[in-house]
């Protein structure tokens, strides 16, 4: 296998090549422009960004908006950089990162069986914390953060809410404890949730059958 | 297979190869890009590509990154300039100097929705 070294060497020269002769001119070796400028980094997933409005006038679908798709880094950039932060979104609405072809619902066939870990956040965590959160749970889907665990992971949203921000992370097989639990802990380190502070994990199935406000956590870390 | 080898085998067996990417040198040779940016090579073998967060973080001001998608959806107060089109959520006190709240029965939000 090539060395990364040659690389990029190869670029260098091309770009040498193209300004002209540059072995005399140091001005013209300040001018190569760097290889990294012009590869976009593939991710192992491609993903899909999602907006949710929660207007009662209209069904629950038509609130739901897919904003778009990306399966590079520079592209997820691209998207976050030009679209409102989730701390300035009005009560109601929601975020989705989902893998492209997962609908951010809990009766998508790949999220039915599973649950999600919640993250509650308090009135002050809007502006301090969430979007904090929310850009670190982004980078874990696309950096694929849970590694051999990845195929476990459905999404993750981020619901805005008078009574209290939820974030959200999604993974498909709410059974496979071991997996789920290592999800859990490594979701908790990467935000930095204090120790002592306990996250739960909800399967879709409870949540959908409910008889209180809350489902019971099906594992906590 | 031997009695002792076996489960060492069985467990390699099931490891998924992957490579962190910490840096722009650790990216393997064979991922390519088209002068449009669309892939068109991928690593043989079906590894994974894991990014670590530093490294996403420093793509964030690349050139590439400082466009908006071309397919990206036009939603107002969202990806285009302008207020979310939303009736306010029961119990929330509408913030000063909003806009004043719909008419009820007003049930077209024309603003809101996609041209595609």
């Amino acid at each position: 296998m090539k060395t990364p070294v040659a690389h990029v060497t190869n670029f260098a020269i091309f770009f040498n090549m193209a300004s002209g002769d540059s072995e005399e001119n140091p001005q013209d070796e300040q001018q190569i422009i760097s290889p990294d400028q012009y590869i976009k980094h593939p991710l192992q997933n491609k993903w899909a960004m999602w907006f949710f409005k929660n207007d009662k006038n209209k069904e629950w679908t038509a609130n739901l908006k897919l904003i778009t798709a990306f399966d590079t880094v520079e592209d997820f950039w691209g998207l976050y950089n030009h679209i409102q932060k989730a701390s300035k979104l009005p009560s109601g609405c929601d975020y989705s990162l989902f893998k492209d072809g997962i609908q951010p619902m809990w009766e998508d066939e790949h999220n039915k069986n599973g649950g999600r870990w919640l993250v509650n956040l308090n009135k002050n965590q809007r502006q301090t914390e969430l979007d904090n959160f929310w850009l670190e749970t982004l980078l874990c889907l696309i950096g694929e953060a849970f590694e051999d665990l990845t195929d476990d992971i459905c999404g993750a949203t981020i619901n805005i809410r008078g009574k209290g921000d939820k974030l959200g992370l999604w993974t498909k097989d709410a059974r496979r404890g071991d997996a789920t639990v290592k999800i859990g802990q490594k979701l908790k380190e990467r935000l930095k949730i204090p120790v002592k502070i306990a996250i739960g994990f909800q399967a879709h199935s409870d949540t959908a059958t409910k008889a209180g406000s809350t489902a019971r956590d099906r594992y906590r870390v | 297979m031997t009695e002792k080898g076996s489960p060492a085998r069985l467990h390699a067996g099931r490891e998924i190869p992957h490579r962190a990417i910490a840096d722009i040198s650790n990216l393997p040779n064979d991922y390519s890009t088209t002068p449009g940016g669309s892939i068109f090579s991928t690593t043989p073998g079906g590894s994974r590509i894991f990014y670590e967060r530093n490294f996403l973080m420093q793509c964030r001001n690349s050139p590439l990154a400082k466009t908006p998608p071309r397919n990206m959806a036009h939603i107002p107060g969202i990806t285009t300039p302008g207020d979310v089109d939303i009736p306010k959520e029961n119990g929330v006190v509408e913030p000063k100097g909003a806009k004043p709240q719909k008419v009820e029965g007003a049930e077209e939000h024309p603003q809101f929705e996609m041209d595609i």
